[in-house]
């Protein structure tokens, strides 16, 4: 593998175990000469593929003409030299421009074709981002926020400054946060479109306007680097089957001495009495079960590990149970009859037996049954972390 | 083709910002075309639906807008940069010095964006060039942005590019 840092916050890499040519960041080079490395490092990854060669432009975030007719030239060159070459460009659906001048390239050279990387950002994707699931993670933020509304200033969270909520879903917690602490700036980003739209929405009806929604891979954002104050990460760690390239991201974004703020859950501690065999039966299986998409529901106490291996220092953690007694208990009871739904059908979808989903649905029904008796209590815990990126 | 600023459809415009420069100042670093066109494309988009992306891709034309102005430009006198808005369309106008004789160049430039076969006139630029001319670019603004093109030469030797953006319909 090849790696060359270049002037304008710009890198290329060569993986010739994947075959995949990747240009990332800003390049705007007044002449071809300041860019010649990376011309060369193209050349020389061409020479080194049979067959295909991918082209991975996802994450490049500018390129003027003068780059962008370089590489090209290099591509349509070897293509003219080499029958045997196919080339495939991976553009992304954030970055409007990529997909727009690549696209001619299939058109110029039968031996070049664009793609679009639009697909799942995460294994679990379509179950979370299930317009159906919107009213639940309403619910789930209602009852979180009156926990959050406390613990935010502990971890940094003050008026005036510059936020961004990554995988900010529906937008509620963006807009709780700017009711309460007024910051100068706040960014919303989520890679689900009706998630950002039903947000835009709502904040809309409510007339609250200055939230910067924005549509983006978490995991490549187009978002500079050390802009903000303050970056939450809310439920979203344990659900990315590879948290530790989003925690870099973070750690990316974040100013020195600003702080990054996740939450996360550890689900085999749910629990609620009556009924407490029931219910910790199913949440025990219900964080096995979903090992097999990729989701981790345990993350929760791994995130000092996982903040401490990014990098951040003056790391926070503690936790908070939300329960029945938050208000209405049936909130709590509408939050748990949606997670049967959704994991229910996950089990389906796992091939789960027909008498382990009845027994596993049981488990929540007996949550609920907890959480609306009149001697009840029933719990959903949360840990919420949070570290200081280096000055 | 020089065609002079329709001031019924100007007057539908809101002037966002202005921002001038002397030249000399400009041309002393490359780096200048990148750091103006990412500062005030974040300044403008800040309330467009989606502003990160809005400003990226803004900030993709006028760098290129700006990058035509360094590379024709002379050291006499300001750059000039407007911009504008009207619903989805965001209007940039840059006007700068350049020599005697170079009018006639971009006249026929802005032209050919607006003829039948711009596109196939880019296609052939970047199949072909080493290097993007200053015509190539002007075309890649109007196939990839969908950008409309005109030049003001009211203020010889001075000459203005007015370029309409639609890009919010394009983000969205």
């Amino acid at each position: 593998m090849i790696a060359a840092s270049l002037p304008q916050r710009f890198k290329v890499d060569f993986d010739p175990n994947s075959q995949i040519f990747s240009l990332a960041g800003t390049i705007r080079p007044r002449s071809i000469d300041e860019i010649a490395e990376s011309i060369q490092a193209l050349r020389e990854a061409i020479d080194t593929v049979r067959g295909v060669l991918y082209i991975d432009v996802k994450r490049l975030i500018q390129m003027n003409n003068t780059a962008f007719q370089a590489f090209i030239r290099v591509a349509l060159d070897a293509c003219r030299e080499r029958s045997d070459l196919r080339l495939i460009v991976v553009t992304s659906s954030v970055v409007s421009w990529t997909t727009r001048m690549f696209r001619h390239l299939s058109t110029i050279e039968p031996q070049i074709s664009v793609e679009v990387y639009d697909s799942m950002f995460y294994p679990g994707q379509d179950y979370f981002e299930d317009t159906s699931f919107i009213p639940i993670l309403r619910a789930q933020t209602k009852l979180t926020w009156r926990h959050e509304r406390t613990i935010l200033p502990r971890h940094g969270m003050r008026p005036g400054i510059a936020v961004a909520d990554i995988c900010c879903g529906i937008g509620d917690f963006a807009v709780l946060a700017q009711k309460e602490f007024q910051p100068s700036r706040i960014v919303a980003l989520d890679h689900s479109k009706p998630s950002l739209a039903y947000a835009r929405k709502v904040a809309a009806e409510f007339g609250v306007t200055g939230i910067e929604y924005t549509y983006g891979d978490a995991s490549e954002m187009l978002l500079e680097d050390n802009q903000f104050d303050f970056v939450s990460c809310r439920h979203s760690l344990q659900v990315f089957n590879q948290p530790e390239l989003l925690l870099k991201e973070l750690y990316r974004i974040v100013k020195p001495g600003g702080r990054v703020y996740i939450t996360n859950e550890k689900n085999s501690h749910c629990l609620g009495e009556p009924r407490a065999q029931s219910i910790q039966w199913t949440y025990n299986e219900l964080a096995r079960l979903l090992t097999n998409f990729e989701i981790d529901v345990e993350f929760g106490p791994k995130s000092r590990r996982y903040l401490t291996d990014t990098g951040f220092d003056d790391i926070l953690v503690e936790s908070f149970m939300v329960t029945n007694l938050d208000g209405d208990p049936q909130d709590f009871a509408d939050i748990i009859a949606g997670w049967e739904k959704m994991f229910a059908d996950m089990a389906v979808r796992n091939g789960e037996a027909p008498e382990f989903i009845e027994r596993f649905r049981q488990g929540f029904r007996d949550h609920i049954f907890a959480a609306l008796h009149p001697k009840g209590y029933a719990g959903w815990p949360i840990w919420a972390a949070s570290g200081r990126k280096p000055l | 083709m020089g065609a002079s600023v329709n001031k019924t459809t100007e007057t539908a415009f809101e002037p966002l910002l202005q921002f001038d420069m002397e030249m000399e100042d400009f041309l002393s670093d490359w780096h200048h075309c990148d750091h103006v066109s990412t500062y005030l494309a974040r300044m403008i988009s800040h309330n467009r639906t989606d502003p990160v992306r809005h400003s990226n891709f803004f900030s993709s034309a006028l760098n290129e807008l700006l990058e035509v102005s360094f590379r024709g430009g002379t050291t006499d006198g300001k750059i000039g940069l407007a911009i504008y808005r009207q619903g989805a369309t965001e209007r940039v106008q840059l006007s700068f010095p350049c020599p005697p004789g170079q009018a006639r160049f971009y006249r026929e430039a802005v032209s050919k964006t607006r003829e039948s076969d711009a596109q196939a006139r880019y296609l052939d630029a970047i199949s072909n060039d080493l290097a993007p001319s200053r015509e190539s670019v002007l075309l890649d603004l109007a196939v990839n942005y969908d950008a409309r093109l005109r030049l003001d030469e009211d203020a010889a030797p001075a000459i203005t590019l007015i370029v309409d953006l639609p890009l919010e319909g394009m983000v969205s």
